[in-house]
Formats: C-alpha cells, structure tokens, sequence
C-alpha cells in the first residue's frame, strides 16, 4: 500500500523535487519499523539476550567439552565448579553446563520449526478461508471451533501417547494444534481486503486467484504475522518443556530444559540449585522472545496497547503450556 | 436472541459431534490398534481373536464408533483397560479435587485482579501499575510449573513450613485444615498465572471507558471522580471481563495437568497424564471428551452473558463471535 502511495506522489511533484535536490527514496515500511525497534531499549535487550542463547546453542561442541549424554556415577552429583564442571552434575554424572547448552538447541529449534510451520498452514487455511469464503470458508472455520474446544494440552498428550514420544512428532502436534491464530487473522486481513478496487483492478488484468493471494493481499497481513509469529515462538518453548517435564516430550539421552527439570525434581532433595537453572534459562529466552514481538508490534503500531487479541493470545499459551 | 441461541446450540453440538470423530479417529490410528495393550500377552493367534471379538473388538470401524458414541448418551464412559474398573468410578472424585483447587484458584484471583486493574487504570504508571506490568510480563514468560518447583524448594524443603505435595497428610483425611495447609503452594502458583492477565484485562477495559465522552461529560458536570468512576465507568468497564471470566469457567472442571502433577494433587489433569503414560486410551478419550463439552458450554455461556449483561448487543445481527 505505502508503495502506491510513492508512487503518486513521485507522479505530483517531480519538478519541484528536481529543482530542490534529487528525489531520496523515502524509507520502506521494513526500515521505518526497524529504525524504531532500534529505539525500544526492552525489545533490544530481548534481541542480545535471544542472539547469546542462539550462538551458544550453535556453539555447544566449543563451549564445553562435555557430552551432555555421557553418564558417568562416579562424578555424580559433583558441586559447581568442581573438575571443570562449571554448575557441576546431576545425579547421573552429566555435566548440567553442557545438558544446558544442548537444550537450547533442542528448544529454539522447537520454537522456531513450530512458529514457521503454524505460520505456513495458518497462512494457507486463512487466506483460502478469507478469499474464496463459502463453503471452504466454512468447513476451515468449524475446523478452528474444533481445535478451541479440544483442551489443547491435553490434544498434544493424547497424540504424543499414541504415537510415541519422537522429537518430529512433537514438533507436528505442536504445530497441528497452534496454526489457528494465524489463520484466524490472515481471513480477518482477507476479508477486509478482498472487496478493494486493486484487486478487482488485478482480477481484471487477469491475475490468476493464485496470484492475487500471494502477491497482491498476503503482504498486508505479513506484519501482524510475523509478530503472531514471534509470539509463539516462546509459546511453542512453552509447550516443549511443559510436555517434556511431564515426560511425554523429548526423552534421554537427548535433553531438554522441560526435562532437566522433571529430573531435578525428583532430586529436589539432593541438590535445589539443578531446578533453578533450566527454568531461568526458559524464562529468560520467552521474555527475550516476547519483549521482540512486543516491540516489533509497538513499532509497527505503537498507538495499540495490550490489545484483546493478544490477552486471547496469552490464554491459549496458558491453557496450553502453564496450568 | 432466541433464534441465535439456537444456532448457536445446533453449531455447538456440531462441533462435538466433529470432536468425538476426531478422538475416536486419533485413537484408532495408534500403531497396531488401540486395544492391542487391553489383550492378553502369550495367547495363539486364535485365542487373541477370540478374545477380541468377545469385546467387540473385530467389528467395522463405524459400528464401533456409534456403538461407542451410544454408550457415551447413555453416560456409560465404559471401562479401563487393565483392571476392567468403570472410568466413571476414578474420574468424578478426580473432578471434585480438580473443582476444589481450581475454584480456590480463581476466586482469589478474581478478588485481588479486578480490583486491582481498576485502581491500575486511575493511576496509570504509579507503582502499583509498574508492579502488575511486572508480574505479568513474568507470568507470560515463566513455565508455571517451574515456579511449583521452586516454591516447594523454599517453603516445603528448606523452610519445612508447608507441604511438599498431596491433597491431604497421610493421617488426616479429610481434614479442612490440612487440606487449606495443602493448597496453599498450588493455589499461589496458579493464582499468579492466573492474576498476571486478568489485572491487565481489566485495566485495560477500564481505561477504554474512562476514554469515553460519557466519562467526560459525567465530569464536565462536576460529578465527583469516585463516583464516575465506581458509579458511571466500572458498570461497562466489567462487561468484558466477565465475558473472560466465563470463557475461563470449564478450566474449574478441566483443570490444570502440570500443577496437579508438580504437586501430585489428585485431579482430573494429573489423572490425564497418568493414564497418558500407561495407556489407558478409553480414560483419555473420556476424559478429552468431558473437557471439551465444558469448554463449549463454557463459551456458550459467555456468549449469552455478553448479550444479557450488555444490551447494546445484538448477537442476532451479528451472526456471533465464533464465526
């Protein structure tokens, strides 16, 4: 839209903007967004802290020379900074520094797959919904009233009881049963546009359906998505150590932060401070992650406050990941 | 109003009617068939056929299902697996537990958040105001069953002021005060899940009606601030929030999986995981499809209280929030 906007003003004023000095091209909306993200010192500092986990995650193998698997029961339970431990092990003699590391990979990899698949069947099942309208948008519809009243957590333990607890099965249930939000909000963004005299105008020159979709209509919607997107990001890490706590996630000798916890539990007695650092770990990247989508939402609206739709937001994750 | 409460009944059992298919289906999908676990080990070929035919087990598919589905209308949750006990039987102690500690939950949450937002909105970015924003920040970011963890650390281990875990003291069931002692740990961890959005729902619904011209002309007029606010705003301002309250109301019922698995309470979501890892699949279809049917009654209800409570809507017209 800005870019028509551009357009016709280019198309006014040439001559006056030729004697003035030569015509800048003004600031797309990625960059005007981006240059007050910058600004945001909360979304910033969500952005270092979330870039520190990522490169951490990446560079496990260099960063300790631990094996997070490597059970070893004549090192258990060894204080923190014993023999180069540096929180020391866990009951089975892994080194907590290390499962730490490797979990960050486990769960942004989770946060990120889950977030980019719930964004691609999101985006298909709302923007058909939202487009064609009619029967396919009401069978997509009833389809998302399924998926609200099945208690999601509980949806995520069935099928993980059913089809066993792999680590590409939990990334699809996940999936499966996050996409909704999406969809729900490219049909709103359709709806409004479709009716709009460029896209008749396109329809007209004889653009394919295909065509007017994805080029001309998705990218209106593409910024709340991508801050829908980032959102769930922390939901999805959410979930992971929530099905992982309760064991029916990522299982050992893989690790996760969820999992790390279920088994400081158990060994609450032995050592309390096992419990208190995978659970700062998820808390520290979710807030990193949800402080950025806040502050991509505020730059791109910064008049809009804790809208409904993001308490719905928040609801979901809560029913899904933290009761 | 009636015609839309009756579309709305018909789209509702529609939608049940979708998720015992999708149940039914899902379980049917296990690996191997779902009732493989229920046959006895070591019998030749022959005798497994025969006892799965004893149990109705070599029917087709859609016999089955509406067989199931009958049993179901009749409230016959029908049995488990392994030792043939009526699900019925463990599930309703299971919903009062549930009942007990959710309900406590939530009245304290709603004791101390509604009030709250409402005074957060008169003294916007007071200190009370930044503390809610706080909390709430950390409650969306914080796996809440990680803060169980750490709150049974403190309290339970090193402070041995409460209990670790368990609705009641091994000698003293049925004991009010035991059972208070009990839920004080469960109850703050999900009040503050709770507490963190419902203080920014309600500051947030008020501080759009404190926008409106009606408040401005109520004080044009020199009435005096408490009584615009507690007289003139707070009525509309509540609208909203009690439309949330009665979208939350099944989880009184469905309950809260990983709390009541952090502190081994003996309700319905701790039952849902446990039957999850032994593989009970009837219990889990019972207890998926029990929780479902609140929540659409649950949204249900908040539909028509919208309509009753605020009379400028006119649901008919609309054709309904869920479309």
């Amino acid at each position: 839209m800005s870019e028509a906007n551009m357009q016709t003003s280019a198309v006014i004023s040439p001559v006056e903007v030729q004697a003035a000095k030569p015509l800048e091209r003004p600031p797309g909306p990625w960059r005007t967004a981006w240059s007050k993200f910058r600004r945001n010192p909360y979304a910033m500092t969500g952005l270092v802290v979330l870039l520190v986990f990522i490169v951490s995650g990446l560079a496990a193998p260099w960063l300790t020379k631990y094996d997070p698997a490597k059970i070893d029961l004549l090192y258990a339970n060894l204080k923190a900074g014993t023999d180069a431990h540096l929180l020391g092990t866990d009951e089975m003699g892994r080194d907590i520094f290390a499962r730490l590391l490797y979990s960050a990979r486990v769960s942004l990899l989770v946060g990120f797959a889950v977030a980019a698949g719930s964004v691609v069947i999101g985006t298909l099942v709302g923007s058909f919904s939202g487009y064609f309208g009619g029967f396919i948008d009401t069978c997509f519809m009833r389809l998302v009233d399924v998926m609200n009243s099945i208690p999601l957590l509980f949806l995520n333990i069935l099928v993980l009881a059913i089809f066993g607890t792999e680590f590409s099965y939990m990334i699809i249930v996940l999936i499966l049963t996050s996409w909704m939000s999406v969809a729900r909000l490219v049909r709103g963004t359709f709806l409004q546009l479709r009716e709009m005299q460029y896209v008749e105008a396109a329809r007209a020159i004889g653009v394919s359906n295909f065509g007017i979709i994805f080029r001309h209509l998705l990218r209106n919607a593409s910024f709340p998505i991508i801050v829908n997107a980032t959102l769930m990001v922390g939901a999805a890490i959410l979930s992971e150590s929530a099905l992982s706590f309760l064991g029916l996630g990522i299982q050992a000798p893989q690790t996760s932060w969820g999992l790390m916890l279920s088994n400081a539990q158990e060994f609450m007695l032995v050592d309390p401070l096992q419990a208190v650092y995978p659970g700062v770990c998820i808390l520290l990247v979710v807030l990193a992650v949800n402080f950025i989508g806040d502050g991509i939402q505020d730059s791109l609206n910064p008049r809009q406050k804790m809208s409904e739709r993001r308490i719905d937001r928040w609801r979901k994750s809560f029913l899904k990941s933290k009761i | 109003m009636t015609e839309f409460f009756i579309r709305r009944t018909l789209q509702s059992v529609l939608v049940l009617f979708l998720i015992t298919l999708v149940t039914f289906g899902l379980i049917h999908a296990a690996p191997g068939g779902p009732f493989q676990i229920m046959l006895s080990p070591g019998l030749t070929p022959e005798a497994l056929q025969m006892q799965a035919h004893n149990m109705g087990l070599d029917r087709p598919l859609p016999i089955q299902y509406f067989s199931w589905l009958g049993d179901l209308l009749q409230g016959d949750l029908g049995y488990t697996f392994k030792n043939h006990v009526a699900i019925g039987d463990i599930l309703w102690p299971t919903i009062k537990n549930t009942f007990i500690l959710m309900g406590v939950a939530w009245l304290l949450t709603l004791i101390i958040a509604i009030p709250w937002g409402i005074y957060n909105s008169t003294k916007e970015y007071s200190l009370s105001d930044q503390t809610a924003s706080f909390i709430s920040y950390i409650g969306f970011a914080m796996p809440t069953f990680w803060f169980g963890i750490i709150l049974q650390q403190i309290f339970s281990i090193k402070l041995d002021w409460l209990p670790l875990a368990d609705m009641y003291s091994m000698d003293k069931e049925g004991q009010v005060g035991n059972l208070l002692l009990h839920l004080i740990l469960p109850v703050t961890v999900l009040t503050l899940g709770f507490l963190a959005a419902y203080v920014k729902y309600s500051r947030a619904s008020m501080l759009e009606i404190l926008d409106q011209d009606y408040v401005r002309t109520a004080r044009a007029k020199g009435v005096r601030e408490g009584k615009v606010i507690y007289k003139h705003a707070l009525r509309n301002a509540l609208i909203p929030v009690i439309t949330i309250v009665a979208l939350d109301l099944p989880l009184l019922v469905a309950g809260a999986a990983l709390t009541e698995s952090v502190f081994n309470w003996p309700g319905m979501g701790r039952l849902f995981v446990q039957m999850a890892v032994a593989r009970e699949y009837s219990v889990l279809m019972a207890i998926t499809l029990l929780t479902s049917v609140i929540v659409i009654l649950g949204n249900l209800l908040a539909d028509l209280l919208y309509a009753v409570v605020d009379p400028r809507v006119q649901l008919g017209k609309k054709g309904g929030k869920s479309a």
